[in-house]
């Protein structure tokens, strides 16, 4: 079984601009389209590993990007992924 | 003298020719990226997506506007300028404009105005242009909220003093609305240093992309009401349009095909600088207005020289001949194109005498030689010539 991150935004502008400032950063990521296990108000999510949505965050809030939620994903297949929504103000994200 | 065909001097109206980037990057938009924004999470909708991301971006570059969020598309700067008065403006407000306003300020205005909405007073020009500052000084009423700038005339090309009109303004803690039609792309724009409250712009002039494109700046302490309202792909289970930036003020699929035209545009202009460009320009208009000068029978509309206080546009009247028949003799025996009349701007032409009759407008642009100029010159030449003949 995988774990994957999700970020989701409220709309496609977010998105991209978290695409433009997470390019030159040392992060594994990718833009998806919105696992149908999330809801989410754009149609566009970032991926990235776990042990990164923290420090991902983070940079995203200092450059003032409107974010809209956070998800871990443990994914078996094409199975429906086990939904995890995480709460990153308190900076454990393994644990949760 | 023999026809020349293809002297463009109407860069006010449109430019041409464009930089060949900008005629290449819709068609590979079209082929190669052409999802729709924001609608999908596929690879070409992601394309899409990051062009106009990339196109706010560098427009921010151009303008020094440090969050992109603020950078709203439109179809061109009359629609932006809409997007602005009409979603600033409540009932009860005061306005202030100036002589020298295009029609794409006075008509919504006079909109609003006849709706009984608002009220609004008119900053005179003086004959070359330029808005009559202590005149402004005593406009101001209790309920002023706003005061409407054009950059530069697209009639005289005067250069509106934007510091003291805008430090005027704030004083009274007004805001400031930047018609920049004319400027923007000609003349480097801060709206940070100039603390400009809005810049409404088009795409198609100096910015040398193609029609069809423009945008607004929206300065982080305004909250405009939207003017349309409808699909962005986003919060799709609700009727409320998202109040997210810059989503908010758009609505429908944009014209991402021409906007990335605009950005090779604005990629071209940052890449000349505007150092060269803007002297090039300057020189030219100077050359054009002083040899003009010394024709008996014509007169010439604006300032007098130009170095800060216009851009390429000169205004002419010849004496004993109507201003269309000019025009029309232009293109005809010379293949000469300009425009003639009153160039969607009433006030200004009554500002310099020149209403309703009109003038010649002659607009040199960035690939204009100074070969085309001394053509132009003499063809001016030979039908004042006929005229007096």
């Amino acid at each position: 079984m995988a774990s994957s991150c999700y970020i989701t935004f409220p709309t496609i502008f977010y998105a991209i601009r978290a695409e433009s400032i997470l390019k030159d950063q040392p992060y594994s990521f990718k833009m998806v389209p919105v696992p149908r296990s999330l809801s989410s108000s754009c149609g566009t999510a970032l991926r990235c590993g776990c042990q990164d949505i923290l420090s991902i965050k983070d940079l995203l809030l200092q450059n003032d990007l409107e974010l809209e939620g956070f998800y871990r994903l443990e994914e078996e297949g094409l199975k429906s992924p086990t939904v995890t929504p995480l709460n990153l103000n308190e900076r454990k994200v393994d644990e949760q | 003298m023999s026809k020349n065909l293809n002297l463009y001097f109407d860069n006010a109206a449109t430019s041409w020719p464009k930089p060949e980037a900008v005629y290449r990057a819709p068609e590979t938009q079209m082929r190669e990226a052409s999802g729709n924004p924001g609608r999908s999470g596929h690879t070409r909708t992601l394309e899409s997506d990051r062009l106009l991301y990339k196109t706010r971006e560098t427009l921010g570059r151009l303008f020094n506007i440090s969050d992109p969020s603020r950078v709203v598309f439109a179809y061109n700067g009359t629609d932006a300028l809409n997007i602005a008065l009409k979603g600033f403006l409540e009932k009860g407000d005061h306005v202030l404009y100036t002589a020298m306003e295009h029609n794409s300020v006075l008509r919504p205005l006079g909109r609003l105005r006849r709706d009984g909405l608002i009220d609004t007073t008119m900053i005179p020009c003086s004959e070359t242009g330029y808005p009559d500052l202590d005149y402004l000084e005593t406009a101001y009423h209790p309920n002023t909220t706003l005061l409407v700038v054009n950059h530069a005339s697209n009639v005289t090309g005067t250069i509106a003093p934007l510091p003291e009109i805008i430090k005027s303004a704030h004083n009274r803690r007004v805001k400031v609305l930047v018609d920049a039609a004319q400027t923007a792309g000609v003349i480097p724009i801060d709206v940070q240093k100039e603390a400009i409250d809005m810049l409404a712009f088009t795409g198609h002039k100096g910015l040398l992309g193609p029609t069809g494109t423009g945008g607004l700046y929206v300065s982080p302490d305004i909250d405009l009401k939207p003017l349309r309202e409808g699909g962005t792909g986003s919060q799709s289970e609700s009727d409320v349009h998202p109040e997210s930036m810059p989503e908010r003020l758009e609505a429908g699929t944009l014209n991402s095909a021409g906007l990335a035209g605009l950005l090779e545009g604005v990629n071209f202009i940052l890449e000349q600088g505007f150092e060269q460009t803007r002297k090039k320009e300057e020189e030219l208009r100077d050359y054009l207005w002083n040899n003009l000068r010394s024709i008996n029978g014509i007169t010439l509309y604006g300032p007098e020289t130009s170095p800060g206080r216009t851009v390429a546009v000169v205004s002419l009247t010849v004496e004993g001949a109507d201003c269309g028949e000019v025009g029309y003799i232009l293109e005809s025996s010379y293949g000469i194109l300009c425009r003639t009349g009153l160039h969607c701007a009433p006030l200004a032409h009554q500002a310099i005498g020149t209403h309703p009759e009109g003038t010649v407008r002659l607009s040199p642009g960035f690939f204009t030689t100074k070969k085309d100029i001394d053509f132009l010159i003499q063809a001016l030449v030979e039908i004042v010539q006929l005229a007096s003949g």
